[in-house]
């Protein structure tokens, strides 16, 4: 087709689409369902993207703030760290000790849900008057766990009291006394099977988030009230030490000692 | 190209003011747009109810997605190709092949009338051409009306085809030689008149 042609044809179609009878526009602006989809996703959508972004926002903040344990214990009141869960407000009014140096506060508080308060005082109990007592050998023939021993310090050796508990999971208390005085600690170490044992930590006097062997741990500073709970058998104990709380495969452990965390962390992380 | 770029401008702010949920501002489009949306619509269906649907729901589906549309690019090709799109689903859907079955008891859209202000042999040149360009296939009619009866530029159709300008005219070239052929075979008294031997 010669360029000629083709502008004629360019032209004509031009005129006749000039005079095209088109059907009368309607007016579209006045259509409900294009207004209304203006007014469902114009200001909404600005507003919720605006939502989203602080909904997400928020979300990964409370994600954050949860993941620390200490920020997630003033939220849920409690940390769970394997079997021991830490109150940093008691669960319910407990009495005075009657022995402990440092008086703990009064101590008041939202009830556990899990718990029915009853009048019952706290129980302080000597490593003598632990039941349960064995020999290390024994142990390894009941538990149903490897038993771990510090290699660090390098003097400290086995340990001098070795105490198994079973309530439905085994607790075994290993036990290293001060050279000069046989009832009375210098480092003790709780190796806790998952069961039906609950132990409660009640208002440490400092707690702090740290790790050993890269998995989450609890340093809390006492005295505290330790309370274990198995159904209805609740026992209570004063604890003076510090205790360093964690878990690995599945097992719960706790160090008692009154030595610092860092010293601490290297004996938990010395475990073989 | 001026008074395109002007007028994209121009509708870039507004379409910033319907995304931030000016009501007022998107009524504005709508009401530039809703003619020649509603005419390519009418073009490429031959119904003036298909075209109501396809305007309203390509309005309804630019709203959507208005926060992607690129401000710096002209609003029309863009409507356009949202409304060819929708077109070309109406075409193949269940209800077109219904709409087609009912014209088959309805007078012959393509011999449609043109106005009584278009006198005589004029008039009747303007309905042959008509239904030559009907009997061309979806995609020269597409092209041609975007050209010729809508006066799109090259660059417009080329955004609103998804085409580069290139593809654009030769497209739009082998569209009317095609058209050619067509008047040639079928429509004998238009071939004096595209000879230039009568002028409409």
């Amino acid at each position: 087709m010669d360029e000629r042609t083709f502008e004629i044809l360019e032209t004509r179609l031009r005129d006749t689409a000039r005079h095209f009878p088109y059907p009368a526009t309607p007016d579209f602006s006045r259509v409900e369902a294009i207004r209304r989809v203006a007014r469902r996703q114009g200001r909404p959508r600005v507003q919720w993207r605006i939502t989203w972004v602080a909904a997400s926002i928020l979300i990964i903040l409370l994600l954050a703030v949860m993941a620390t344990p200490t920020v997630r214990a003033a939220v849920l009141e409690f940390i769970q760290i394997g079997v021991v869960r830490i109150f940093q407000t008691a669960p319910t009014p407990l009495p005075e000790s009657p022995v402990t140096a440092t008086p703990l506060p009064a101590v008041t508080g939202t009830p556990s849900p899990t718990y029915t308060p009853r009048p019952i005082p706290v129980d302080v109990i000597s490593i003598l008057d632990l039941q349960g007592r064995t020999t290390l050998e024994e142990a390894r023939v009941k538990v149903g766990f490897p038993i771990r021993l510090p290699s660090y310090p390098s003097d400290l050796g086995s340990p001098d009291q070795v105490i198994l508990q079973d309530h439905d999971g085994s607790v075994l208390i290993l036990v290293w006394t001060l050279p000069d005085s046989q009832d009375k600690a210098r480092l003790s170490l709780h190796t806790i099977e998952p069961g039906s044992w609950t132990i409660e930590k009640v208002k440490p006097r400092f707690l702090q988030e740290t790790t050993v062997n890269g998995r989450t741990a609890i340093w809390a500073v006492g005295p505290y009230i330790v309370r274990l709970l198995n159904g209805d058998l609740d026992i209570r104990r004063l604890i003076e030490g510090n205790v360093l709380i964690w878990t690995e495969h599945g097992i719960t452990y706790r160090l008692e000692t009154d030595l610092p965390l860092a010293e601490a962390v290297r004996i938990a992380e010395s475990l073989k | 190209m001026g008074t395109a770029h002007q007028a994209s401008q121009d509708d870039g702010v507004t379409v910033r003011l319907a995304c931030q949920g000016d009501e007022l501002a998107w009524e504005a489009l709508v009401r530039a747009y809703q003619t020649p949306v509603f005419r390519l619509a009418y073009l490429l269906l031959g119904g003036a109810d298909e075209a109501e649907d396809v305007t309203q729901e390509t309005f309804i589906r630019a709203y959507r997605s208005l926060e992607r549309f690129d401000t710096t690019r002209p609003l029309r090709p863009w409507l356009f190709k949202i409304a060819s799109n929708l077109a070309s689903n109406q075409r193949r859907s269940i209800g077109r092949q219904l709409a087609a079955l009912r014209r088959l008891f309805q007078p012959e859209r393509s011999s449609i009338e043109f106005p009584v202000e278009v006198q005589g042999e004029q008039r009747q040149q303007a309905e042959e051409l008509w239904r030559a360009v009907r009997a061309l296939r979806v995609a020269d009619q597409q092209i041609i009306y975007l050209r010729y009866f809508l006066g799109l530029s090259v660059e417009e159709i080329a955004d609103a085809m998804g085409l580069i300008q290139g593809t654009v005219k030769s497209r739009l070239h082998r569209a009317l030689e095609r058209l050619r052929n067509v008047i040639d075979k079928d429509f004998p008294a238009l071939r004096d008149w595209n000879d230039g031997r009568t002028n409409v």
